[in-house]
């Protein structure tokens, strides 16, 4: 393979046929959209030697199933006003929730503060709710958390857990160019709000080297703009959902200064005897730690939880706060009746945790990261790209699914272990 | 620093009547002043605080949090910590006529309309003024996104 740096920085490369584009994969939270350009990793850096790990269905622990919740032009944080309550949307982040949540909450609360409003409540223990209640609290606001749930049991540890911040986020034409500065606003604040949760025992939040591997060539080609996904006629504005891959928005490029890139593995020295590879170090996040200690900082602070189903807008009535910070995720479209909620689902199969792994990958349609809550493999749609998932809300596990995912690394560690005898 | 205050309590009660503040409390500016100090703010202040005053990680925003840590604070302390921290890479290195504008400017920002009377730039008449808080539920109204 010749080893030249071919990749320029909007050109995604893609593996012909094989991996799908690299923006697929990407929106769809499998890599970053870093991996789409990149550099030759340097002679001085030794790609390790990888132990694969037991890709055997039998060995499934879980399998969960979650609905990204989308709107095409990106959450909601706008306000309304309800009775004597002032209600500061924060919802619909597609599938990039943990990634932006703690610049959604900025934003959102950064309104919040404007009212001098002392006692705050949130609606909702996700990913979003819980990043929400921690920054008001930070602005000096005592917080009640009123839920259905807690985090443990929310759909937001039913995700993959990675740096994703524009998977599936917004359709580029509904957000608007507005968005995009807002959106950048929101990554940016995170990531290093992220980076300050680094080097904690338990590892909440972890750095992982991430491989991107393919049998073909990975070339320089811009297709994937044309008909990646293209699953009808028409578009979002004409049909009222997306149609194709490529009317979901890419924000990426705007922070590449400040997301590690990729890099091409010399040939030879890709992991389990693959062709091609790229290798990139990617942030993620181990759900159980990480969501424990944001539990706890909640708790330490004074925050209370409230175990509590909301109905309808009314029911906030009888809320003591006059304040209140709406984080219900997919569940607006039913509690705040709000129709621009598009589903899309998702599906993760988890097997039993591997500490001394520590590294990720995609493949062949399938990718897998070895988290310290277990080893997370996630198949993906080669054809349909971003709209696989679109519109479905069966939130069920399809476990053929995930045994056509570990196959996917069956046969490569067993094709690897024949070819080294 | 959250203090609840009359004046919101006041906001509430104009909000219903569609006015977001309560006018007779509000600084003056005009949009001449305003302006300027847009134009200032993207020369010197813009690098740290952003273009959309949004501020960053390390940075603190000029809207939003900006609000509740300013609101009710005579509006002279914040032009006179303006003129004597900012910017943070030279302080005192702006007039008097210019912080002004730049004041205007963030009070604008934050939803204050403007008028026929300008700012004052005696410290005296500006100390007279106070930073309005957003009235809950006027957010939209005066702070596009
Ligand atoms: C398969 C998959 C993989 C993903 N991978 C990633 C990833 O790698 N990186 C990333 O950044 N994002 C990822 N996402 C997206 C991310 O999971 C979501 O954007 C995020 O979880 C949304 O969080 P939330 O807090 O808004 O919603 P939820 O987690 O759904 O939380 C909603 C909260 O509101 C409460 N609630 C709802 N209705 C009511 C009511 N009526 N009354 C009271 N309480 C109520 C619930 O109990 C819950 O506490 C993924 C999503 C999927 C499906």
């Amino acid at each position: 393979m010749g080893s030249k740096p071919f990749l320029t920085r909007r050109k995604a490369f893609i593996a012909a046929g094989a991996l799908g584009t690299t923006a697929a994969l990407r929106r769809q939270g499998l890599i970053s959209s870093a991996a789409a350009a990149g550099s030759e990793l340097p002679p001085y850096i030794e790609i390790p030697h990888l132990q694969p790990f037991l890709a055997d269905p039998n060995q499934i622990a879980d399998i969960k199933v979650c609905i990204r919740p989308f709107r095409a032009a990106g959450p909601r944080l706008d306000v309304e006003r309800i009775g004597d309550k002032t209600v500061f949307h924060n919802y619909g982040h597609g599938g990039s929730g943990w990634s932006l949540s703690w610049g959604s909450a900025n934003i959102v609360i950064g309104k919040v503060a404007t009212t001098l409003e002392k006692k705050v409540a949130v609606i909702g223990c996700g990913i979003i709710g819980l990043t929400s209640a921690l920054t008001a609290q930070r602005a000096g606001c005592d917080v009640t958390i009123y839920t259905r749930d807690t985090l443990p049991h929310t759909r937001s540890v039913r995700a993959n857990g990675s740096w994703t911040p524009d998977s599936r986020i917004a359709l580029t034409k509904p957000a608007g160019p507005a968005f995009a500065d807002l959106w950048e606003q929101m990554a940016r604040f995170s990531w290093a709000t992220y980076r300050g949760y680094l080097g904690l025992p338990g590892a909440p939040i972890d750095f992982s080297d991430h491989y991107v591997l393919s049998d073909k060539p990975m070339t320089t080609e811009d297709i994937e703009k044309k008909n990646a996904g293209k699953i009808g006629k028409g578009d979002y504005a004409s049909t009222g959902m997306p149609q194709s891959s490529s009317e979901f928005a890419e924000y990426s490029d705007r922070i590449t200064d400040i997301i590690p890139q990729a890099e091409t593995i010399r040939s030879g020295e890709v992991p389990f005897g693959v062709a091609y590879g790229k290798r990139q170090q990617m942030m993620m996040y181990n759900f159980g730690a990480y969501g424990h200690l944001l539990l706890s900082e909640f708790f330490q602070a004074g925050g209370k939880i409230v175990n509590r189903e909301f109905h309808s807008p009314e029911d906030l009535k009888s809320l003591p706060e006059k304040v209140v910070v709406n984080c219900p995720g997919y569940a607006a479209r039913e509690w705040w009746n709000d129709k621009s909620l598009i589903p899309v689902r998702g599906q993760t199969t988890w097997l039993p945790p591997r500490p001394d792994l520590r590294y990720g990958m995609v493949y062949n349609g399938s990718s897998m990261l070895s988290k310290s809550d277990g080893i997370m493999i996630q198949g993906f749609d080669l054809e349909l790209g971003e709209m696989a998932g679109v519109g479905n809300s069966f939130e069920h596990p399809d476990r053929s699914e995930s045994e056509r995912a570990i196959g996917v690394f069956t046969e490569l560690f067993n094709r690897n272990a024949v070819k080294k005898g | 620093m959250i203090r609840k205050s009359s004046l919101l309590v006041a906001g509430l009660t104009f909000l219903l009547s569609g006015t977001a503040f309560a006018r007779a409390t509000l600084p003056p500016l005009t949009a001449e002043q305003a302006d300027k100090g847009e134009a200032l703010y993207g020369a010197a202040c813009a690098i740290c605080h952003g273009t959309a005053m949004r501020g960053n990680f390390q940075t603190p925003p000029l809207r939003g949090t900006f609000v509740a840590r300013w609101a009710n604070v005579p509006v002279s302390e914040l032009s006179d910590y303006i003129q004597r921290a900012m910017p943070l890479m030279a302080p005192g290195t702006l007039s008097r006529e210019d912080t002004i504008a730049i004041t205007a400017w963030l009070l604008k920002a934050n939803g204050v309309p403007v008028g026929k009377t300008p700012l004052p730039s005696d410290d005296k008449l500006l100390h007279s003024f106070k930073f309005p808080a957003i009235p809950a539920g006027s957010y939209k109204a005066v702070i596009p996104d």
